[in-house]
């Protein structure tokens, strides 16, 4: 098992880790952060959602200070991508719908892809 | 005295009306303040244009004097510079040019660049003066452009202002001190949704305006039912045909060629300015 990062946010729109995976990184609902060591879910609400503009890196910010160093993402715009990796946060794909811990768990047996460059055109470019 | 001419939906006709009620007045200005697509001096064909610079400036953080502290990004509202664990990053697109980061950086770190985002065309002929701005490409907002358009035409008698489409920033800022405004729109489905937001616009900045019907005979009747059920003045109603459209393809003025026209420009002028109207 992979116990490089202890704290890993992934991205949510409720609060229940058996509910599905948000489709979209800076505007989802609520960041769900497992912690390796302790074995638990925290969900903190998304600060950057309702941002006009700019919500990728600010949504990267509050990340970063939750103590995260990788995230797993349905996909990144390329302000956002800059962001975490400016804060040295890893980015991991799901790409499909279900659970918040299935995608956990998918992420623990190595099934996600690394995302090395941002995956879509920003809304700014 | 400034009249704003307005759409909401994009397409209707607003270029078109500029330049066709422009051309029958002996003086005034037009100013075309649609920075993305200007299109208004297709028809106008200036000649002698001075053209102006429009600045922009951003943050620029000098390393080696940050020290991380991260204040610039507590204080931006805009999310344009954002302080991360490695560098400071700066996103020029939504840096609004406040200067609050480099008043709030305790090590003075930051220093702002300039950049041209646009240009002012200007022209005059005779009694007429016409001017347009045009948004440089990747750019995202007119506003600066268009604040300009407005600060070189403010001491004109008369300002007729061809405005960008939508009810964004750009067609408030176009909007700006407007004592009148014309609102041009298409009888179909997707005109009087869109002209509904500037009605909204329009009420909630306490311009009083009318409607000019462009295109008529085309969509439906709904645009006739709302104006009556608004109660807002239609001022004038004018039919699509094949001979103005091939007209306005080739950069002419239809009034110009086409005297019934030309005859309900002037309506126009004449309900809207009244006795000011010198024909």
């Amino acid at each position: 098992m992979d116990t490089k990062h202890t704290r890993i946010a992934i991205c949510a729109d409720s609060e229940n880790p058996k509910d599905d995976v948000a489709s979209r990184f800076a505007r989802c609902e609520f960041y769900g952060v497992y912690n390796h060591k302790s074995l638990s879910f925290n969900f903190e609400e998304n600060k950057a959602k309702n941002e006009m503009s700019g919500a990728g890196a600010k949504a990267a910010k509050q990340i970063y200070d939750l103590g995260v160093t990788a995230v797993l993402v349905p996909e990144i715009g390329p302000k956002a991508f800059e962001a975490l990796e400016a804060f040295e946060i890893e980015v991991y794909r799901y790409s499909q719908t279900y659970s918040v811990r299935d995608a956990i768990y998918d992420y623990y047996e190595k099934k996600l892809q690394r995302v090395l460059a941002s995956t879509k055109t920003g809304k700014h470019a | 005295m400034k009249i704003a001419i307005l759409s909401g939906k994009g397409g209707t006709g607003k270029t078109t009306l500029s330049v066709n009620l422009f051309s029958c007045l002996k003086q005034g200005t037009l100013i075309d303040t649609d920075t993305e697509e200007p299109n208004s001096h297709i028809f106008i064909k200036p000649t002698n244009e001075v053209i102006t610079n429009i600045y922009k400036n951003h943050p620029v953080v000098n390393k080696d004097l940050c020290s991380f502290c991260g204040k610039c990004g507590e204080y931006c509202n805009f999310n344009a510079i954002i302080p991360t664990k490695t560098k400071v990053l700066v996103f020029e697109d939504f840096c609004h040019d406040c200067g609050l980061c480099e008043m709030v950086c305790p090590n003075n770190a930051i220093t702002y660049k300039t950049k041209v985002i646009g240009e002012v065309f200007s022209s005059h002929l005779e009694n007429k003066s016409f001017h347009y701005g045009k948004l440089k490409i990747g750019e995202v907002s007119g506003v600066r452009v268009i604040n300009k358009l407005n600060e070189i035409s403010k001491e004109d008698g008369l300002v007729l202002v061809d405005c960008p489409p939508g009810v964004s920033c750009s067609t408030v800022e176009a909007l700006r001190g407007s004592d009148y405004a014309i609102v041009c729109a298409e009888p179909t489905p997707f005109g009087v949704s869109d002209m509904t937001m500037v009605v909204e616009l329009l009420r909630e900045e306490n311009i009083e305006f009318g409607v000019v019907v462009n295109k008529s005979g085309i969509g439906n009747n709904q645009i006739y039912e709302y104006l009556e059920e608004e109660n807002i003045e239609l001022l004038e109603n004018i039919p699509w045909t094949k001979e103005r459209a091939a007209l306005y393809s080739t950069g002419n003025l239809i009034a110009d060629k086409d005297p019934i026209f030309n005859e309900k420009m002037e309506h126009i002028l004449q309900k809207v300015l009244g006795d000011n109207y010198d024909q």
